[in-house]
């Protein structure tokens, strides 16, 4: 018992829906294509083009069991290169090969719907990483898209028209936009994750190492990336003051300086702090490392639950359990003036005097010299320093390849590097006069945001200083740079340092109106990951005592937040009907057919038929009609039957007025 | 599990009934009377938006949590306008023309829509299926026919229908049910041609047919009990068909269509005769009258004596129902 013909699906038709379908999939799957192995997006072009044979060329369709085949192999295949399935990148991957494999199998509306699904879970695993607001951007343009494919795919009759689905679309999505912002802010979150998730390849992109090399670069590209970003609560320092410190190098093997192993002591508790303290916070920008950057020298609180550590190089880390891909955000508390009083035993002494027996001999005869004379430890850092001073030492970023004996060249041949060259031959230097020594990177300086009120920290602000012991003063800062290129230290950023063809790649950033939008933008990125990407348990906490919405217990804020949730959603649907029901309000029914007898009279009036008096009756308008214009008589009495029919009869199937219709446009 | 979700329906349905009662020729759709419910690709849909939520929370993504909570939104929009594409939608009924039993029914239905928004993919569903959706204009209207097959002669009644949309986005599926009294006559399934129209008595086979003033209007097979003078024989020699010839014409002579001229026949197989002969006497154009048990129709030509004929046999008490 067949009541109805099946739904016409011409070949057109069906055409249609797949090219929409694989507009759909492209666009959902392009975000991925440069983080993909090639084979995956190739697999896809090969899907769709073969899709495309078997619906052009009629091509045959796959059996089944290629295609199992096909999909355990790709499954094998992914699971091979990335050891895994848990994950975001293998996830994705799995899920391209599966919408290949689906694409090619798609036949009617069903599998259709089952790509779009996937495609909008293909955006949601690209969301999972993104951050920028302009990847937010274009990833929100293709979920419109998406919605647009939902739209169209989801039909049973023809398609309609792009612009009508492309604007249906849109306004679906932005009536679900307030919504999705009451969720956003509303939705209970959790401090740690589910389940433990295996670790996304975050590169690092720090511009410091666990190494000092200097020897081996020629050529230090200022990266313009941002390590992180600093917002003082009282007054900031000076620019020379600005040393963030970070990793210190112990070990030295004649050409490359590396870190020691932690050697575990309480260092930081001997330190004596002095002055001002100098409040402010850091958004670290991720590492992929534990390191935490502060200002020198920062003083943690007793509490334990503190997310940062101490070491016993003065380094901060972040506790181990703190996932490496999120972004730090920290409060902290520094002195720009102390006494690091590390009580040095004899056994550390020698750590950080060690030097390689056969390294450097002539930066050792250089330095025996000095020490003739029996001076103090402090004489022996001028002495150093008025030497980097006197001699004609230049700062640059592409300093020439160093040999065999990296330090000895460079003090008195080449004469050219950057701050870990004067770093690293300094601290040599005070090693072969006996003081225990060390090289500390980190950052110096950073760029004022005029705008957003805080400073920036690129990694072309890198740096690297030297740290002397002298007892009764603990560590002390050298920083041989200062003798060298003391605008370096004391402006704090090489934008405003270095001119000329001497630093590469900042031409654009020397025009003044362009360095002005970037710190605007840079002050709306803040913004955007403070808010957006930044709004977690804490940020939900602090809002909700503001809205005096706070509970003291977790459960308790937490039902009241999934309170909220519900009440949001129940004012948008208020909102939502009332705002649909306007827009389909009822009409009183367009008087069709006073209308068609109104384009009437306007053509009869062009034949010289004087407009209808408000009192005229139409049959008497139409008598007067017929004598002004006998030879057409006949045609305007069928027409103001016709309205009369329309208008005043029952006519349900609306003959009437489509004979009023036609009689009218073919009257002349 | 089917049977089960149909009397499911049917139990809901009757609920409706209650609720609403019968609905007049005309019914604007009121928000009382619409109901919704997710389809299973909307099921999955919501499904996919928690799994989604699970993940944002397990990553701590902030623009997943905005994808899950867009798409959340999406669906909580998608059913508002799901409803609001039958929301004041006008249904009308225009009727069905009558049939012969074995045909099938088709009941016109009109869906007006007078606001100044399309209305998408509404379609009509009667007893498990559904037709073609349309689109609705604004301020137009578009006719849907809802086909029911028929058996028997008399009444055809549409029952119970349902007005469905899934639009936008198939993920929920908002109908009303319309219990309008509509109904389709139904004629008696006609007899196989070929029982020769009776003669009027007085007048019986004997009679000479007189050709000569009439015009000759077709040929059509013979069967048992023609006239031979109205054989085709020129046709025959050349088909080895034997057909006869018919002729149009006020001249003929009017016969009389006798519910007792067929007493070997059961009331049925009566009632088929002689709308297979009021149809072949309409079709030559003769004037004829019907007697039947309870109605007696004078004679008369013309489709309006033929529908008028037909009606009377479809509705005829046999007796026997």
């Amino acid at each position: 018992m067949k009541l109805a013909t099946p739904a016409s699906s011409t070949p057109a038709a069906e055409l249609a829906r797949l090219h929409w379908t694989i507009a759909i999939v492209a666009g959902a799957t392009l975000p991925h294509w440069p983080l993909l192995p090639f084979w995956v997006p190739l697999l896809l072009g090969v899907a769709i083009a073969w899709r495309l044979a078997i619906a052009a060329l009629e091509w045959p369709v796959p059996i089944r069991t290629l295609r199992l085949l096909l999909a355990l192999a790709a499954f094998c295949i992914v699971l091979f290169s990335y050891r895994t399935i848990n994950g975001v990148e293998a996830g994705s991957a799995l899920l391209v090969v599966m919408i290949a494999l689906k694409v090619l199998e798609s036949k009617g509306r069903r599998d259709q719907l089952v790509l779009i699904m996937l495609s909008y879970f293909l955006l949601f695993a690209s969301l999972l990483t993104a951050r920028g607001p302009f990847t937010a951007l274009y990833l929100l343009l293709l979920v419109w898209l998406t919605t647009v494919g939902l739209v169209q795919l989801s039909r049973r009759g023809p398609l309609l028209r792009l612009r009508s689905t492309g604007a249906l679309a849109g306004r679906l999505l932005l009536q679900s936009l307030p919504l999705m912002l009451a969720l956003f802010v509303l939705f209970p979150r959790l401090p740690g994750p589910l389940w433990a998730v295996q670790g996304t390849s975050t590169s690092a992109t720090s511009g410091l190492g666990d190494t000092v090399n200097p020897g081996d670069i020629t050529s230090l590209a200022l990266s313009d990336e941002i390590a992180f970003r600093v917002e003082f609560s009282s007054p900031p320092p000076p620019a020379r003051d600005l040393y963030w410190r970070g990793p210190s190098m112990t070990n030295f093997d004649g050409r490359t300086w590396s870190m020691a192993i932690d050697y575990r002591r309480k260092a930081a508790a001997s330190i004596e702090y002095l002055g001002a303290p100098i409040e402010y916070r850091v958004m670290l920008e991720t590492t992929g490392r534990n390191w935490a950057f502060a200002l020198e020298m920062p003083k943690l609180p007793p509490d334990e639950r503190a997310p940062l550590r101490m070491g016993g190089d003065y380094q901060l880390r972040t506790f181990p359990g703190i996932s490496r891909g999120t972004r730090l955000d920290y409060r902290l508390t520094s002195y720009t003036r102390f006494r690091a009083l590390d009580p040095l035993d004899d056994a550390d002494r020698e750590l950080f005097r060690r030097l390689p027996p056969e390294s450097s001999p002539r930066t050792r005869a250089l330095v025996q010299s000095w020490l003739a004379d029996n001076p103090t430890p402090e004489q022996v850092i001028e002495r150093g320093m008025d030497y980097l001073r006197s001699q004609p030492f230049f700062y640059t970023l592409t300093p020439p390849r160093l040999g065999d004996q990296p330090v000895d060249e460079f003090l008195f041949d080449t004469r050219e590097g950057f701050c870990e060259h004067y770093a690293s031959a300094f601290t040599l230097m005070m090693r072969a006069a006996g003081l225990p020594a060390r090289i500390v990177t980190g950052y110096q300086g950073g760029e004022l945001n005029g705008v957003g009120g805080y400073y920036i920290i690129r990694q072309s602000d890198a740096h690297a200083w030297t740290e002397v012991w002298l007892e009764g003063r603990g560590w002390v800062r050298v920083d041989p740079v200062s003798a060298v290129a003391p605008e370096r230290v004391a402006l704090g950023s090489w934008h405003n340092a270095l001119a000329g063809d001497r630093v590469p790649g900042t031409a654009l950033g020397r025009l003044e109106w362009v360095r002005r939008a970037l710190l605007v933008w840079d002050a709306a990125a803040t913004t955007w990951n403070e808010w957006v990407i930044g709004y977690g348990p804490q940020l939900q906490r602090g809002l909700l005592d503001a809205l005096g919405f706070g509970g003291v217990t977790g459960s308790e804020r937490w039902s009241k937040l999934m309170l909220l949730c519900v009440g949001a959603m129940l004012a948008g649907s208020l909102l939502l009907t009332l705002q649909l029901a306007w827009r389909r309000r009822r009409r009183t029914p367009p008087d069709d057919a006073a209308r068609e007898l109104a384009a009437f009279t306007r053509r009869l009036a062009r034949l010289d038929v004087a407009p209808r008096a408000p009192t005229e009756g139409p049959v008497a308008y139409g008598e007067r009609a017929e004598n002004r214009l006998p030879h057409a008589a006949q045609e305007i009495r069928a027409i103001i039957a016709a309205y009369l029919r329309a208008r005043y009869e029952s006519d349900a199937d609306m003959s009437a007025l489509a004979e009023l219709r036609t009689r009218v446009a073919a009257f002349r | 599990m089917f049977a089960a979700a149909r009397s499911l329906e049917n139990w809901a349905a009757s609920w409706a009934r209650r609720r609403q009662g019968a609905d007049s020729h005309s019914v604007v759709l009121k928000r009382r009377r619409i109901y919704i419910l997710p389809t299973r690709f909307g099921s999955i849909f919501a499904l996919m938006v928690f799994v989604m939520l699970l993940g944002s929370l397990n990553y701590g993504a902030s623009l997943g949590f905005m994808l899950t909570f867009l798409l959340t939104g999406l669906g909580l929009v998608l059913m508002h306008h799901c409803h609001g594409n039958l929301l004041g939608c006008e249904i009308k009924m225009l009727g069905a023309h009558p049939v012969f039993a074995g045909e099938r029914a088709e009941f016109r239905v009109a869906l007006r829509n007078d606001t100044g928004q399309p209305r998408h993919e509404i379609e009509l569903a009667h007893q498990g299926h559904a037709t073609n959706p349309v689109d609705v204009a604004p301020g137009t209207q578009e006719t849907l026919r809802i086909a029911v097959p028929t058996e028997r002669r008399g009444w055809v009644a549409l029952g119970r229908f349902a007005v469905v949309t899934r639009h936008p986005g198939g993920l929920f599926r908002a109908w009303t049910w319309v219990h309008m009294d509509a109904r389709c006559l139904v004629y008696p399934r006609p007899a196989p041609p070929g029982r020769p129209l009776p003669e009027s008595a007085g007048h019986g086979l004997g009679g000479k047919p007189d050709l000569g003033d009439a015009d000759f209007a077709g040929l059509r097979p013979a069967a048992p009990g023609d006239p031979p003078q109205r054989i085709a024989w020129k046709a025959f020699a050349r088909s080895d068909v034997l057909l006869l010839k018919q002729f149009a014409g006020g001249d003929r002579e009017p016969c009389e269509l006798d519910w007792d001229a067929l007493p070997y026949l059961a009331p049925e197989a009566r009632l088929s005769q002689l709308a297979r002969w009021c149809l072949d006497a309409a079709a030559d154009a003769r004037t004829f009258g019907l007697k039947i048990p309870g109605a007696r129709l004078p004679l008369g030509a013309g489709p309006q004596h033929l529908g008028a004929c037909l009606e009377a046999l479809a509705l005829c008490e046999t007796g026997e129902r």
